[in-house]
């Protein structure tokens, strides 16, 4: 034990000693591990982690095939959604779950204490929480009977951390009573803490009844509307029961289930008719981790990071390792010496691991104190500009933690084995002989593949970081077919103020002229449908005179719009005319199409005009509603996503408007523009809450975040290998040109000219670099394909990306290779061989 | 051939100067076998050095064929050298990595000579020193002596006017030693005017001349016999503070 506590000392005196190395070694490891901690702790949260409730194997999500033909609303994720009667009578009619939970997620404008707060809001039937088993953290959770009669039961629950911020844990807030959207409901109870909601990533801090449907989405009057999807279903297995067995239990009912809804589609063909029954089916996906529409849209990029990370750890890994084993080898003859000095190998060795143990301790302390802090970054990166609860925490596995310590315990200990493998040979002698020439190819061996494969990793980091910059860089510039510049956003819901629909029209009438009025506003427009907000709300359309084919997709986007729209955007008219002020509820039905839906529908934009177009499909659907323009097609959901075909219908003639989002054109920088606009809204009307204000480039940004998040980690990563690899080169090299001094000397001696030893290192670079470039090529190519549906506008094997990027690492190891060419070049051959 | 006129060489060592090579005069004509011996530390190598353009740090001229070598540039020298001088060494300096035949290779490599030329060139030298067996070996695997002999083939593989040699046997038995001598004798009489470092009488007979050093002065040459110790000391006293 004495011996080990000397050891101890003298393994601190030798980190000590060599201080850069330490540095280096240590920083290496804390990189690695707190990357890697942080990564996959995110990875098991998104991806992994279980729901916090009870029996949550048994947990299932429904999801079925086959077309739908009413108002179907999703968020661009291909799930589709349930009507609340199908919820219903899969409910009551089902043999195969123990339980069934409806849900979907809102936004509510809650007032308490006369202040009005947007926060997120989940409808839920009045089983969800006794059915995914969770307790109240105060007063009581929802039971059936609060979810029975439509509009009867104002209660909501609200979430354990909104219960914190904005209540202050008070239990005396339970029976009060709080304004959602204008209307009084009873705050009845708490959930538990840690369970956000049963959709992994959305954070609702009020539960709501289902029944209360018309209060929190105010105007939707489709609970009965058994053609209107919106809800989630999340199912409970009875216990001992397969998803299979399920599946097919429940196929039946869902025939059942379909014939019912056709019947409410008028017309269509045989064909067609036959399809939507029986083409149609019921799938019982696994639920354990909740349905997820977050999970899909963050699985890529997290994998990438990871993948990313991964590589640099390996780097990271290969570096420490090639560290300690030239350390190792610069050692061999002190080890020898205390060897020949009767120190017993054990003692050795345990010396050797004191400090390979210290090295990794260190590593491993400061990677737990980096871990939380690129959590943290990462998530404000990824989720950040959002209110309230993030779904993620930035909290590092413990688990995933040790488990990383422990591996770079491991990997260091295993390297600082590397002198004592070495001094183990049996020729001893020329060890002690200081040269030690037999020791040397060993290292430099293994140091030479250790570069070889950085450079590599970071030619395929470097490839990633070039592609998903150049696929920001074209998303950025893809023309959205509108101006994008100098445009504020922002939303506003007259409900939540409690405004009746009577009232809206009047109201929005006010908030334009008001707007306009505006210093350094140009125009203003308003819609509600936002553009480039990541979501799409398709309706069917039928076209008088237009035959579809059977099974024909008639879904299109259906925004109603105010009248100086186009002009306030900027979307060119093609044919036609616009909106005006005379297109109102009393006048002929008009709409403008975009230029997508009069090519597929008429073939031109001119060919368009003057036709008959309806909401909705089927037979009893007279078009009374004529196409008086064509504008230019404008990206809509997304800058990815192709163009929707649209139709754009004038707010004025739409029989109801709810929340719309308004678009500010200004003079100067928007921006500047936002507490003008908010101090002569509040003029208007104390109540009014507006919402996601931001410049047009903010929701653009807002909506590239996956991108940017990637491409910002793979240029730094990048970077970061292209640095390591550099110094891994500049190690060897520099190692192997001292190695080679009388080398060098001899071929001076026999008329090697200075320029030639130059070119005889640089020749040992390029091999290097071009070996590993040459590997790595195929490797990235390969990783890259793995990722095109992260690309943009650039093929996953861009020879332009690919080239540039070999030409930057030769270029790096050139450059590494220059000082130690230049040491080498300058070796005086009489020196060199004297000390032969 | 060569003329060394007042050659002075020193290196700083802390405050002082050590004098290596003092006022050296030399004539080395074409075609002379000459040995340069003294005690340890005398400044043979040092010498030789000079000689091979190996060093440019010294002062005084040094004419080789009539050229003023000592106002050439490094590169103009490194150029006389690789051209007109072989060099070969106590401890051979093969370069492990590379087979015999690569190691006589390596004076041609650094020449613009045509492959054909070249190769005809290594092979008719491992043909003359009867080597041609061991061309695919490497210096790890031949002896102490057989080594030597490819340090020699590649000393003199370009046709050099002139060989240096800095002890070439130092590290080889009598019976070796011979050889290498018989090799030498043999080079001499075709023409090749040679330079050699030794410790040993024998190996010294094999020369045309001897030049004796002693810190870092010549004091003694068979070819000058005027040149004795006693002048030396008369006219310049040791200083051996400074000396040693
Ligand atoms: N790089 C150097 N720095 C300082 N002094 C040097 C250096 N090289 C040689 N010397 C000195 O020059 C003197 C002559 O050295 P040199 O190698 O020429 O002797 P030598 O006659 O060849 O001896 P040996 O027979 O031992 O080989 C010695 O005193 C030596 O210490
Ligand atoms: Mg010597």
């Amino acid at each position: 034990m004495n011996g080990l506590l000397q050891d101890f000392r003298y393994a601190v005196r030798q980190l000590r000693k060599s201080p850069g190395f330490a540095a280096v070694a240590i920083i290496t490891l804390a990189l690695g591990i707190g990357a890697n901690t942080a990564i996959f702790s995110l990875l098991d949260q998104a991806l992994l982690r279980s729901l916090p409730v009870k029996d949550v194997d048994r947990l299932v999500i429904l999801n079925y095939s086959g077309s739908n033909t009413g108002r179907l609303q999703s968020r661009a994720d291909g799930h589709f959604y349930f009507s609340y009667p199908m919820y219903r009578d899969l409910h009551d009619r089902n043999s195969v779950f123990s339980g069934m939970i409806a849900t979907d997620f809102t936004q509510v404008g809650v007032q308490w204490h006369n202040q009005p707060d947007l926060v997120g809001a989940e409808l839920v039937s009045g089983n969800y929480f006794d059915v995914l088993g969770l307790q109240p953290a105060a007063g009581r959770l929802f039971v059936t009977a609060d979810d029975v009669v439509a509009d009867a039961n104002p209660v909501v629950v609200l979430s354990f951390s909104y219960w914190q911020r904005r209540f202050g844990s008070d239990p005396g807030i339970l029976n009060q009573s709080v304004l959602v959207n204008g209307h009084p409901f009873t705050v009845v109870g708490v959930a538990p803490p840690g369970f956000h909601s049963v959709v992994m990533g959305d954070t609702p801090d009020v539960f709501v009844p289902m029944m209360m449907k018309a209060e929190v989405i105010p105007g939707s009057m489709d609970l009965e509307d058994r053609r209107s999807s919106w809800l989630n279903i999340v199912g409970k297995l009875k216990p001992g029961l397969s998803r299979e067995q399920a599946e097919a239990g429940v196929g039946p009912l869902w025939s059942a289930i379909r014939s019912d809804e056709l019947k409410e589609i008028k017309g269509g063909s045989e064909n067609f008719r036959d399809r939507f029954v029986n083409k149609s089916q019921l799938f019982v996906l696994d639920g354990a981790r909740g349905f997820s529409p977050l999970r899909s849209d963050v699985q890529m990029p997290l994998l990438i990071v990871m993948g990313m990370v991964g590589l640099v750890a390996l780097m990271a890994c290969a570096n420490v390792g090639s560290l300690l084993l030239v350390r190792g080898a610069g050692r061999i003859r002190e080890m020898s010496v205390r060897y020949a000095l009767g120190a017993k190998q054990k003692r050795v060795i345990q010396q050797l691991l004191v400090e390979g143990l210290l090295l990794g301790l260190a590593g491993g302390l400061f990677g737990m104190l980096l871990a939380p802090r690129v959590s943290s970054v990462l998530i404000t990166m990824i989720w950040g500009g959002g209110t309230g609860d993030l779904p993620f925490s930035a909290k590092p596995d413990l688990r995933i933690m040790l488990f990383n310590c422990g591996l770079a315990l491991l990997a260091s200990l295993l390297f600082s084995l590397a002198p004592a493998l070495q001094f183990w040979r049996p020729d001893l002698a020329p060890a002690l002989k200081q040269q030690g020439m037999t020791a040397r190819s060993g290292p430099l061996r293994f140091r030479r593949i250790s570069v070889a494969v950085q450079i590599g990793l970071s030619l395929v980091l470097l490839v990633g970081a070039g592609l998903f910059v150049r696929t920001l860089h074209n998303l950025r510039s893809v023309n959205a077919g509108f101006a994008t510049d100098h445009l504020l956003t922002f939303g506003v819901d007259p409900r939540m103020a409690g405004y009746e629909p009577d009232r809206t029209f009047a109201l929005y009438q006010r908030m334009f002229e008001t707007l306009r009025g505006l210093p350094g506003v140009r125009a203003v427009a308003a819609t509600n449908d936002p553009e480039l907000a990541n979501d799409n709300e398709t309706g069917n359309v039928t076209i008088s005179g237009y035959a579809d084919k059977p099974d024909e997709n008639m879904q299109v986007e259906q925004p109603n719009v105010s009248v100086d729209y186009f002009s306030t955007m900027q979307m060119p008219l093609l044919a036609g005319r616009v909106f005006t002020d005379q297109d109102s509820a009393g006048s002929q039905k008009v709409a403008i199409v975009n230029e997508s839906f009069a090519r597929h529908y008429f073939g031109d934009p001119q060919q368009a005009l003057g036709h008959f177009v309806a909401n909705g499909g089927g037979k009893g659907v007279k078009p009374d509603i004529v196409i008086v323009g064509v504008v230019k097609d404008a990206k809509h959901v997304s800058l990815r996503e192709p163009v929707t075909r649209t139709v754009f219908f004038p707010y004025l003639q739409s029989p109801e408007l709810h929340a719309m989002t308004f678009y500010v054109r200004t003079w100067q920088q928007p921006e500047s523009a936002e507490s003008t606009i908010r101090r002569a809204m509040q003029t208007l009307d104390a109540n009014l809450v507006l919402d996601t204000f931001r410049t047009m480039d903010e929701q653009i940004d807002n909506n590239l975040t996956a991108e940017r998040v990637i491409a910002l980690l793979a240029s730094g990563f990048g970077v970061l290998a292209a640095l390591m690899a550099a110094v891994g080169l500049y190690g060897v090299l520099a190692y192997s040109t001292t190695q080679r001094t009388s080398e060098i000397g001899i071929r001076m001696a026999l008329g090697a000219t200075r320029g030639s030893v130059v070119r005889m290192v640089m020749f040992e670079v390029l091999w290097l670099a071009g070996i590993s470039i040459a590997i790595a090529l195929p490797v990235s190519l390969l990783l890259m394909s793995a990722v095109r549906s992260q690309l943009y506008g650039i093929s996953s094997s861009d020879p332009l990306t690919l080239g540039l990027t070999i030409v930057v690492v030769t270029l790096v190891a050139i450059a590494s290779a220059m000082l130690p060419a230049r040491r080498a070049s300058r070796v005086e051959p009489m020196k060199a061989l004297r000390y032969e | 051939m060569i003329q060394l006129k007042n050659i002075e060489r020193t290196y700083k060592s802390g405050a002082g100067q050590t004098w290596v090579l003092r006022r050296v005069n030399l004539e080395i004509q074409p075609g002379e076998f000459i040995t340069v011996m003294g005690p340890s530390g005398a400044g043979k190598s040092s010498l030789l050095n000079v000689l091979a353009f190996l060093d440019d740090q010294w002062t005084g001229e040094y004419w080789f064929r009539e050229q003023a070598a000592y106002t050439m540039k490094r590169k103009e020298r490194a150029e006389l050298a690789k051209k007109n001088i072989g060099m070969v060494f106590q401890s051979y300096h093969l370069l492990d990595d590379l087979t015999v035949m690569e190691n006589i290779d390596l004076p041609l490599s650094y020449k613009d000579i045509p492959r054909s030329e070249r190769q005809s060139l290594v092979a008719d030298t491992l043909d003359r020193f009867r080597i041609v067996a061991k061309k695919d070996l490497y210096p790890s695997q031949l002896s102490g002596g057989q080594q030597q002999l490819v340090g020699v083939a590649r000393g003199v593989i370009h046709k050099p006017a002139l060989l240096l040699a800095d002890e070439p046997t130092g590290n080889l038995h009598s019976e070796q030693a011979k050889e290498i001598m018989e090799l030498f004798r043999e080079l001499n009489q075709q023409g090749t005017t040679i330079v050699q470092v030794t410790h040993s009488e024998a190996n010294a007979a094999y020369g045309t001349r001897t030049i004796q050093m002693r810190d870092g002065w010549v004091v003694g040459d068979t070819a000058n016999p005027n040149l004795s110790p006693a002048n030396l000391t008369a006219t310049e006293p040791r200083d051996a503070a400074v000396n040693r």
